[in-house]
């Protein structure tokens, strides 16, 4: 569904992400695990043309997507949660669906699915986006982008400001969405929950891929273990 | 009383000209220094008009028309090189553009038509509005500025196209990310400036008479109630439009025509001083 070829990626003239290759199926769910400043974040924003491509390919259910503006990667069915969500705060609960709807009108069906994975959404509807708490915040994100029905979900750090027992919550419902067939792309630095999600991972450093595998190989990689999952390998369960 | 329903009629007409400035500032952060001129030119293609034979409602119309081709001829040409920028050397830079091009309107103008001036004529007797006498042309004024200003507002919050606008106005990423085109959504907020600059042009003709050198005036209005609104505020430019517009009259009442500006630019500056993002603008 999604290809990554020998991608470099940045900033003006400073390259952040360095011939990165990666691959997604129809139906996966795949993690990009790495600490801060490792280069995820850059990594999906030129993946969803928010960054130019400085080389290497993209390509997207049979598109090339290097040089089309992210407003026309979204409506191919690429849909991109951003680490500071990105809501238009101004804006209703209901609205801020709707848009993510755009240029379609909202279909109940999909804010239905929206409301049932987020229950707590549908009890501020009519509240504006910029109230409400960032676990909430997060939720109507995720809920955005599912109402363009899209096939590949990208989300960048969706754990960004919640604690730890929000953070988990927003896995949850991660979890159930998969449940239902959704492609899904996760960059995360708090690597349990995300190898939690995932099917397969994989590990970048300073803007390089370093590792790749199935979730049960990455958990189980004594580096990953020390460096991700706090523990060493002697003798942790 | 009496005063008071100048005054409302009057900001009605400043919140129309200053609407257009204010939502082109908030999609895009520039300002557009030729925004009167695009009254004018509305004022003056609309005598021509009349002078070959056209009727006033279909040259008034054809006139509108002309200012948003006029706009979207801007947006394709000057805008281009303002939104490759960004932050403050976009807003300089549309400054210095379209200031340049408010004077070569200007010059145009003045050169080809010097004394032609927008005069929408209704005559007849006052009408009398909970029991004030209103003359007709300033009553048709405020509802032209109040139809303009409530079709703006309506499809600003109620059609999907006006949500489109106002997600671009509060976080262009997020638009983007909903698949909205920002530069499609400001070239088609421009041409509307120039329509509603039209608009404005004909309400001014309504109320007195607009000429060929008239613009830079009504583009310094258009800033002064853009500003103390809050820029990017639709309702900003409305409210302050009405807050200008009562001072205006009240002051020009009460003390005389020749202080007038000096007391609107007060009333600006104050509320400035006590809100400096404007009475509606964003962190205000």
């Amino acid at each position: 569904m999604l290809q990554v070829e020998g991608l470099h990626a940045g900033y003006g003239d400073s390259i952040v992400v360095h011939d990165v290759s990666l691959r997604i199926e129809a139906g996966e769910a795949v993690a990009i695990i790495g600490s801060n400043g490792a280069g995820k974040t850059t990594l999906l924003r030129a993946i969803c043309g928010l960054l130019p491509v400085v080389s290497g390919h993209v390509t997207y259910d049979g598109n090339t997507l290097e040089r089309i503006p992210p407003h026309r990667i979204a409506r191919l069915g690429m849909a991109y949660v951003p680490a500071e969500r990105r809501l238009f705060p101004a804006m209703s609960v209901t609205e801020n669906l709707e848009l993510g709807a755009y240029p379609k009108r909202p279909d109940s069906r999909l804010s239905a699915l929206v409301f049932e994975l987020f229950p707590r959404l549908a009890d501020r509807r009519t509240q504006h986006a910029g109230t409400l708490s960032g676990g909430e915040q997060q939720m109507l994100a995720v809920g955005r982008a599912l109402m363009s029905e899209p096939k590949l979900l990208l989300l960048d750090e969706p754990t960004t400001g919640l604690a730890p027992m929000l953070a988990e919550e927003a896995y949850a419902s991660l979890k159930r969405l998969r449940g239902s067939g959704t492609t899904v792309l996760v960059a995360e630095q708090q690597v349990p929950l995300a190898l939690d999600l995932a099917d397969r991972g994989y590990v970048i450093e300073d803007g390089r891929i370093q590792l790749e595998g199935t979730a049960d190989d990455l958990r189980d990689n004594p580096d990953v273990r020390q460096a991700y999952l706090g523990l060493s390998d002697q003798g942790a369960g | 009383m009496a005063v008071i329903f100048d005054g409302i009629a009057y900001g009605l007409q400043l919140g129309l000209l200053a609407v257009g400035l204010t939502l082109i500032y908030g999609l895009g952060g520039v300002l557009n220094l030729a925004h009167g001129q695009f009254a004018v030119v509305t004022a003056i293609a609309a005598t021509v008009l009349v002078d070959v034979g056209l009727p006033m409602p279909l040259a008034i119309l054809a006139a509108i028309a002309l200012a948003g081709m006029l706009a979207l001829a801007f947006d394709a040409s000057l805008m281009r090189p303002v939104y490759r920028l960004r932050g403050e050397a976009r807003v300089l830079l549309s400054l210095l553009l379209t200031i340049g091009a408010a004077f070569v309107i200007d010059g145009l103008l003045i050169y080809y038509y010097p004394f032609a001036a927008l005069n929408v004529d209704i005559s007849g007797s006052a009408v009398n509005v909970l029991g004030v006498a209103m003359r007709r042309g300033s009553l048709a004024a405020s509802l032209l500025a109040v139809l303009a200003l409530g079709t703006l507002i309506l499809f600003l919050r109620y059609t999907r196209r006006g949500k489109a606008v106002r997600s671009v106005i509060q976080d262009e990423e997020g638009a983007q990310l909903c698949g909205i085109n920002p530069a499609r959504v400001r070239t088609a907020v421009f041409v509307l400036s120039g329509v509603l600059a039209g608009v404005a042009a004909v309400a001014e003709g309504l109320t007195s008479s607009l000429g060929a050198t008239d613009g830079l005036d009504l583009t310094i209005l258009a800033l002064i109630v853009t500003v103390v609104g809050g820029l990017g505020s639709v309702a900003g430019a409305l409210v302050a439009g009405l807050l200008l517009g009562i001072v205006y009259t009240l002051s020009s009442f009460y003390i005389g025509a020749y202080v007038t500006f000096i007391i609107l630019l007060l009333a600006a500056m104050l509320t400035i001083l006590v809100r400096p993002s404007g009475l509606m603008g964003k962190g205000a």
